[in-house]
């Protein structure tokens, strides 16, 4: 059997995949690798797994910056595919921070006068179909991404 | 990530920074402070060529309007910039960017770069337009 094809037989369509690793900055590359591989491994186009790197990357970015703000932590990323959509969950147990209700940045100002972390929040919502939030039964957070199949 | 560092002789002398890799958060100080020091040994016009660049995040965005700031004039005041950016009618004379794969023009186009930058499709009309 070809090797990409084996690759997505063993990770299997249906499946959540999980990664868990700590909020530092050094974690970052390993959780792009991570869903670069896994929505490969799940079929999806090539500009669908940029656009959910780029908004997994933006989104742990401001757990650690912003959530956990140097504290030790972990973040949890799982991954699954849906009849009509990947969907990505990330979880962590910083403070609650409800990203869906930042309102997205003036453009025109400038990035010193901008709310911090408000840049890769607004990248996350255009380069996915939904985003949500939820408190999770151990009181951490949940944000939830969604990809559309073309 | 790495930068290259070339001149070239237009109407004006043209940096150029010929950036390979990804300009993310733990790369993007790298790329400010190559560009101050660029700056204070006499650049004025610099052209970041991203043709090599596989990645950009919202802190490539902000080290990128952080190099804008810094080479803009001081005759560019804030109100005249920001009614520029506006209207439509601003676009730095002193920094631009060439060759960006799709998918990082797109995170520059989303972020609203290409507002206040002009984005080029080939390093060769990026240094003549200079």
């Amino acid at each position: 059997m070809e090797k990409g094809r084996r690759r997505r037989a063993l990770l299997g369509a249906n499946v959540g995949h999980t990664l868990r690793v700590s909020a530092q900055v050094s974690s970052l590359i390993m959780m792009r690798r991570f869903v670069e591989n896994t929505t490969g491994a799940l079929q999806a186009s090539l500009a669908a797994i940029a656009d959910l790197v780029q908004a997994v990357d933006e989104s742990v970015t401001n757990i650690i910056f912003h959530g956990y703000q140097g504290r030790p932590g972990d973040i949890e990323v799982e991954m699954r595919k849906e009849q009509d959509a990947l969907v990505i969950c990330l979880r962590d147990q910083a403070p609650l921070f409800d990203p869906t209700l930042v309102p997205p940045p003036d453009l025109t100002l400038p990035q010193e006068q901008r709310c911090l972390g408000g840049l890769g929040i607004f990248l996350t919502r255009r380069f996915t179909d939904a985003m949500g939030h939820r408190v999770t039964p151990e009181g951490g957070n949940e944000l939830t991404l969604r990809k559309n199949h073309n | 990530m790495e930068i290259a560092i070339s001149q070239e002789q237009g109407r004006v002398p043209v940096t150029i920074f010929h950036v390979t890799g990804e300009i993310n958060t733990e790369t993007y100080d790298q790329l400010q402070t190559q560009a101050g020091q660029s700056l204070r040994a006499g650049t004025r016009y610099l052209l970041l060529d991203l043709t090599q660049v596989s990645y950009v995040s919202s802190y490539g965005v902000r080290a990128i309007s952080h190099v804008f700031n810094l080479l803009r004039d001081s005759s560019e005041s804030q109100d005249i910039l920001s009614k520029g950016l506006r209207d439509g009618t601003f676009k730095s004379p002193h920094l631009k960017l060439s060759t960006p794969t799709p998918h990082v023009l797109k995170v520059l186009t989303t972020s609203g770069i290409d507002m206040f930058l002009e984005i080029h499709t080939d390093l060769t009309s990026a240094i003549a337009s200079f």
